[in-house]
C-alpha cells in the first residue's frame, strides 16, 4: 500500500488481471502465484504458452519458476540489491525510457546517482544470483514493449517491504512500463475483499476512498453525513494495537473476521495483549482461536448468506448474493454492527445493503458511480468509478500519475533484522499452500482439504536432511529465540541447504510463535519472511 | 409405437404443466443470474425454461447427489451397532430438455451402478425417472460429442426423444414410459408427416457439420492403448493441474465417491456418501501414509487412462460423453481437450 502510493499515488494493482495475459514479458517477485492466486497463474502460464518470456524472482523453485525463463533464487532479503543491479544493468545498456520519465516522473537523477554508485559485482554476491543471470532478466524486461510486474507477500512482508515495493516502481517507471495496457505493478492482495476493505478506510488513517483524516474537508463531510464528531488524528496499525501487551493502551477491542491468535506475529505477545482488555468481542463464523478469548462472541453470516460487494485485487467491485438462507442464529455483519450501535445510541437506519452502497457512493469519489442496480448489470465495476455513466478504470494513471508526476525513491539494502547464526543456523521462510487459506478458520473444516493436507510441514533440502540424519515424515523441532514447535519433515528441492520453509494455516503447529515482532517503519507490515531458527530432532 | 409425432412449440408450456401434475420435472432453467441449471420447475421458475444454452450442470447430481446419507447407525451398549437405512423420497421424475451427451452419460452411469453389485440407491432413483431427450441442433463451442460417438443426436436411450424443426418438436417414441404420457397426452401430439421427418434429418446433417471443434479422440485412445503419449505430455498437465476436483464435480460420467461416517451424537450417526476426484491425492492415499498413485503425474494419467483406456477395453467405448464442461470449468488448463490434442500431437 505504503509503497505504490508515494511513487505512483495509488496503493493498488495498477492494470487488470486479463492484462497479464497479453504482456510480453512477466516479472513475478515474491509470489508463490500457483499456489496462492491459481485464477492469476493461469494467466501467466496462458501467456506463456503464447510465448511471453517469465522471470521469477524467488528464494524457493516454485511451481510457477518451473516454468520461468529467468528463475532469480535470491538470498530471502535481497529483493533491494538485486532490483538495484537490474536498474544498474538498464542504465548501461541504454534501456532507458528517457521520454517517459522526462514527461512523466521526479527525482529521476536521484535514482541514477545512486545506480552509478553501485557495484555489481557485489550486488551480485549479496543476492547470491549469478551476474549473468541478472544481466538477461534485465534485458528481458527493459527490452520488451510490455512487461508487466506482479508481486505478492514475499515482496512486502519484509522489514524493507514498502522499499522493495519503490524499487519495482522504480524498476517499471524508468523503463516506461506503467501508464499503459498490458504492462504495470500489480500487487497480488491476498483476501477476496482486502482491497474493499482498504476503499472503505480500515485503515488508520484515512477514511473512505483514502480521504485522509488530517483533512479539515473531508472530515467535515464526513461528520456532516454521520453525523458525529470524528477524529483528526490517526488510529494505531495492528501491529500497535495486538502487540502492546499487557499496559497497552486499547482497552476493548471488537475484532471481525480476523485471526490474530494465529495469524500474528509472536503469538504470546498478541495473547497477553487480548488478555488484558477489559472487553473482547469477536465476529466468526466460526469459533477461532481468538474468539475463545472474546467475552462476547457474534456468530456471523459467511459469504454465501448475504448480500454486498466485494472489491478484487483489480480493482474490481462485484456484487455477493446469498446462495442459502443464514444458517442458525447468524447474522450479517452488517447487521450485527448496526445492532451494536443502536444499543449504544447510535441509530444506523439502513433497510438494505444497497442503501449502504448509495452512501458509499455519494461519500467514496473513488466508488462514485457504482450503486448496485449497475454492479448487478455487469460482472462488476472497476474503481476509480466518478459517477453513473463512468464505465470504470482499467488501468490506472492513465496521461498521468494519480499523484502528479512518477516519484522515484531511490533505495539501499537494508539486510533482515534477524539472519541464520551459529546458535540458529537455518533461515525460516513462511508462506501458504494451495489447499488451506490463511488460519484454515474455514478450509480446515473441510474434510476433501484435510485429506489433502492436514499438518504443517517443515520444506528442508536433502543436503541439510543428510546432515541433520532427518527422513521424510519424521517429527522435527523448530527453534527460534521467541518459541518453538513441532513440525513434519518433507524433504524438498523447492528450498536451497541452509533454509526451511513451512506455513501459518496449522494452529496445532502455530509458526508464527517463532517469528519475529519486527515490521516495516512505513506500512507496519510484520517481517513474516525472514527469521533465524535451528532445526533439531526430538 | 414406432411412429413418429410433432408437438407444437406453443404448446410445451401446457404440456410440462400436464406433465408436472404426476411427476416432478426437472428442467434446464436459467436463474436470475443467467446461469442456465438443470433445477426442479414450479410455477415459480417455469417461465424461464432454457432449452438455447447447455446447462452447466448434468443429471449426475440427480442420481448420485453430491452428499448422500446411505443408512444412520445407532450404538447400543447391549445389542451393538444397529443400522438403519435411510427413508429415501424418490418422487417420479421426468427429466426435461436432456441433450445427448447428459443422456449418454446416464447410460453409462447404469453400467457403473446397475451391472454386477447392483446400488440399491441409484436403482431406486433410476427407476423413477423418466427422460425427455433434446438431441442438438446446434452444438456449443466447446463440444465433441460427435468424436465421443454420443451425439448430436441419440438413437436410443430416451424415453421420449425431441428434435427442433422449427415451430415444433418432432417426437420419438422410445421406451414404455414414454408411451405411457404419449397415451395419457395424446391429444397433444400429432402423427409427424414425411416432410417433418426430412426436416428432422436436415437438422441432424447441418449439426454434425457445425462442430467448431476438431477433437480427434479416437486417435488419443490408440495412442494411450500404444502407450505411446509422451512423457512431457503427462508432467505439463501435471504441472498445470490446480487439484481443484472441479473436473470430475462437473463431469456427467466421473462417478467416484468417498464414504464418510458422521457422528451426530455420542451414540448415532450417518454414513454419506459424497462425490470425490481421482486427481486428489487423498484419493489414493494409504493410512499408513503410502501413496501408489504418488506422483501428480500418476494421477492425470489415471484420469485420462479411466476415460479413454480402460472403459473402452471394459464397455467398448469411452467414458468421455464430449459435453465439453471441463474445458470451461478448468482454470489450470489440463482438461480433456487439452489432452487430446498434446496426445495427438505430432501424429
Amino acid at each position: 500500500m505504503a509503497g505504490l502510493a508515494t511513487t505512483f499515488g495509488s496503493g493498488a494493482m495498477t492494470n487488470s488481471i486479463n492484462e497479464i495475459e497479453n504482456a510480453q514479458v512477466i516479472l513475478v517477485s515474491g509470489s508463490n502465484t500457483t499456489e496462492a492466486h491459481p485464477q492469476i497463474a493461469r494467466r501467466m502460464l496462458d501467456a506463456v504458452d503464447r510465448g511471453a518470456k517469465l522471470i521469477v524472482i524467488d528464494p524457493r523453485k516454485t511451481l510457477l519458476a518451473e516454468f520461468a525463463d529467468i528463475h532469480l533464487d535470491i538470498r530471502p532479503g535481497t529483493d533491494i540489491p538485486l532490483l538495484n543491479a537490474m536498474m544498474r544493468i538498464i542504465l548501461d545498456e541504454n534501456l532507458v525510457d528517457d521520454l517517459f520519465i522526462e514527461m512523466r516522473t521526479e527525482n529521476y537523477y536521484q535514482l541514477r546517482d545512486m545506480l552509478y554508485r553501485l557495484d555489481l559485482d557485489e550486488a551480485a554476491k549479496t543476492t547470491g544470483v549469478e551476474l549473468s543471470k541478472i544481466y538477461k532478466a534485465a534485458q528481458l524486461y527493459a527490452q520488451a514493449q510490455k512487461s508487466v510486474i506482479c508481486y505478492c507477500l514475499g515482496i512486502t512482508q519484509h522489514i524493507c517491504g514498502t522499499r522493495n515495493v519503490q524499487s519495482l516502481a522504480n524498476l517499471a517507471m524508468m523503463t516506461g512500463n506503467v501508464e499503459k495496457g498490458d504492462t504495470g505493478v500489480d500487487p497480488l492482495r491476498g483476501q477476496n475483499n482486502v482491497q474493499g476493505a482498504c476503499d472503505m478506510g480500515a485503515l488508520p488513517n484515512v477514511f473512505p476512498s483514502y480521504q485522509p483524516v488530517g483533512n479539515i474537508d473531508f472530515r467535515e463531510k464526513f461528520e456532516a453525513a454521520w453525523k458525529v464528531n470524528l477524529p483528526s488524528k490517526s488510529g494505531c496499525t495492528l501491529m500497535e494495537m495486538t502487540h502492546s501487551g499487557k499496559d497497552g493502551p486499547i482497552r476493548a477491542m471488537y475484532i471481525m473476521g480476523e485471526n490474530p491468535m494465529l495469524s500474528d506475529p509472536v503469538l504470546s505477545k498478541v495473547e497477553e495483549t487480548l488478555r488484558n482488555l477489559e472487553f473482547l468481542a469477536v465476529a466468526d463464523i466460526f469459533l477461532t482461536e481468538t474468539a475463545k478469548l472474546a467475552h462476547v462472541v457474534f456468530p456471523a453470516a459467511s459469504f454465501a448468506e448475504k448480500t454486498g460487494t466485494f472489491t478484487n485485487t483489480e480493482r474490481r467491485v462485484q456484487m455477493v448474493r446469498p446462495a442459502i438462507a443464514p444458517i442458525g442464529n447468524c447474522r450479517t455483519d452488517a447487521d450485527i454492527i448496526s445492532a451494536l450501535a443502536l444499543r449504544l445510541g447510535y441509530a444506523m437506519d439502513y433497510d438494505s445493503p444497497a442503501e449502504i452502497m448509495e452512501e458509499i457512493a455519494m461519500l467514496a469519489p473513488i466508488y462514485g458511480g457504482m450503486q448496485h442496480d449497475r454492479l448487478e448489470a455487469c460482472w462488476g465495476l472497476q474503481w476509480p468509478c466518478w459517477d453513473r455513466s463512468h464505465p470504470g478504470t482499467q488501468f490506472l494513471h492513465k496521461y498521468y500519475f494519480t499523484r502528479g508526476k512518477g516519484h522515484f525513491v531511490p533505495t539501499e539494502h537494508e539486510p533482515p533484522s534477524e539472519m541464520p547464526d551459529k546458535k540458529y543456523p537455518f533461515l525460516l521462510i513462511t508462506g501458504r499452500i494451495y489447499h488451506h487459506y490463511h488460519t484454515g478458520t474455514m478450509t480446515r473444516k473441510s474434510s476433501t482439504l484435510n485429506r489433502e493436507c492436514n499438518e504443517a510441514l517443515l520444506q528442508i533440502n536433502q543436503v541439510d536432511a543428510d546432515q541433520l540424519k532427518v527422513r521424510n515424515g519424521e517429527t522435527l523441532k523448530v527453534t527460534s529465540r521467541r518459541g518453538e514447535i513441532k513440525l513434519t519433515a518433507e524433504i524438498s528441492e523447492q528450498v536451497k541447504p541452509g533454509s526451511v520453509y513451512t506455513t501459518f494455516h496449522f494452529a496445532e503447529a502455530p509458526i508464527n510463535l517463532l517469528c519475529i515482532d519486527t515490521w516495516d517503519p512505513l506500512a507496519n507490515c510484520p517481517e513474516y519472511k525472514v527469521c533465524a531458527v535451528k532445526v533439531t530432532k526430538p | 409405437m414406432n411412429d413418429k409425432l410433432t408437438l407444437k412449440k406453443d404448446h410445451l408450456p401446457a404440456f410440462l404443466r400436464k406433465l408436472s401434475k404426476d411427476y416432478r420435472l426437472v428442467a434446464p432453467i436459467k436463474n436470475r443470474h443467467g446461469d442456465t441449471i438443470f433445477t426442479r420447475i414450479d410455477s415459480s421458475n417455469s417461465a424461464s425454461l432454457d432449452l438455447d444454452n447447455q446447462p452447466q450442470n448434468s443429471i449426475k447430481q440427480f442420481m448420485l447427489p453430491q452428499r448422500e446419507v446411505l443408512f444412520s447407525y445407532h450404538a447400543k451398549t447391549e445389542t451393538g451397532y444397529e443400522f438403519n437405512p435411510t427413508d429415501q423420497i424418490n418422487e417420479p421424475t421426468i427429466f426435461f430438455g436432456v441433450r445427448s451427451c447428459d443422456l449418454s452419460a446416464i447410460l453409462y452411469m447404469d453400467v457403473t451402478f446397475l451391472q454386477g453389485i447392483t446400488d440399491s440407491h441409484y436403482l431406486e432413483k433410476r427407476t423413477n425417472s423418466v427422460f425427455i431427450g433434446l438431441n442438438c441442433n446446434q452444438p456449443f463451442a466447446n463440444c465433441f460429442c460427435n468424436a465421443t460417438k454420443s451425439g448430436p443426436f441419440l438413437e436410443f436411450g430416451a424415453d421420449l426423444q425431441f428434435t427442433d424443426i422449427g415451430d415444433r418438436f418432432l417426437v420419438e417414441v422410445g421406451r414404455s414410459k414414454g408411451i405411457k404420457i404419449v397415451e395419457k397426452w395424446g391429444h397433444f401430439f400429432s402423427a409427424a408427416e414425411e416432410k417433418e421427418n426430412k426436416q428432422q434429418y436436415q437438422a441432424f446433417l447441418e449439426a454434425r457439420g457445425s462442430f467448431t471443434r476438431l477433437v480427434h479422440v479416437d486417435q488419443a485412445i490408440k495412442r494411450l492403448q500404444e502407450n505411446s503419449v509422451p512423457e512431457k505430455v503427462w508432467n505439463q498437465l501435471s504441472l498445470r493441474c490446480q487439484d481443484c476436483g472441479g473436473c470430475a464435480y462437473i463431469c456427467p460420467t466421473c462417478t467416484c465417491f468417498t464414504i464418510t461416517d458422521c457422528p451426530l451424537t455420542k451414540n448415532t450417526g450417518e454414513r454419506i456418501r459424497s462425490w470425490d476426484a481421482c486427481t486428489f491425492s487423498g484419493f489414493t492415499r494409504m493410512t499408513g501414509g503410502h501413496n501408489p498413485v504418488s506422483k501428480k503425474t500418476e494421477a492425470i494419467r489415471q484420469r485420462f487412462m479411466h476415460k479413454l483406456c480402460y472403459d473402452v477395453k471394459k464397455h467398448g467405448r469411452p467414458s468421455c460423453v464430449g459435453c465439453g464442461r471441463c474445458v470451461d470449468i478448468c482454470f489450470g488448463g489440463t482438461d480433456i481437450l487439452r489432452f487430446i490434442n498434446l496426445a495427438c500431437e505430432g501424429s
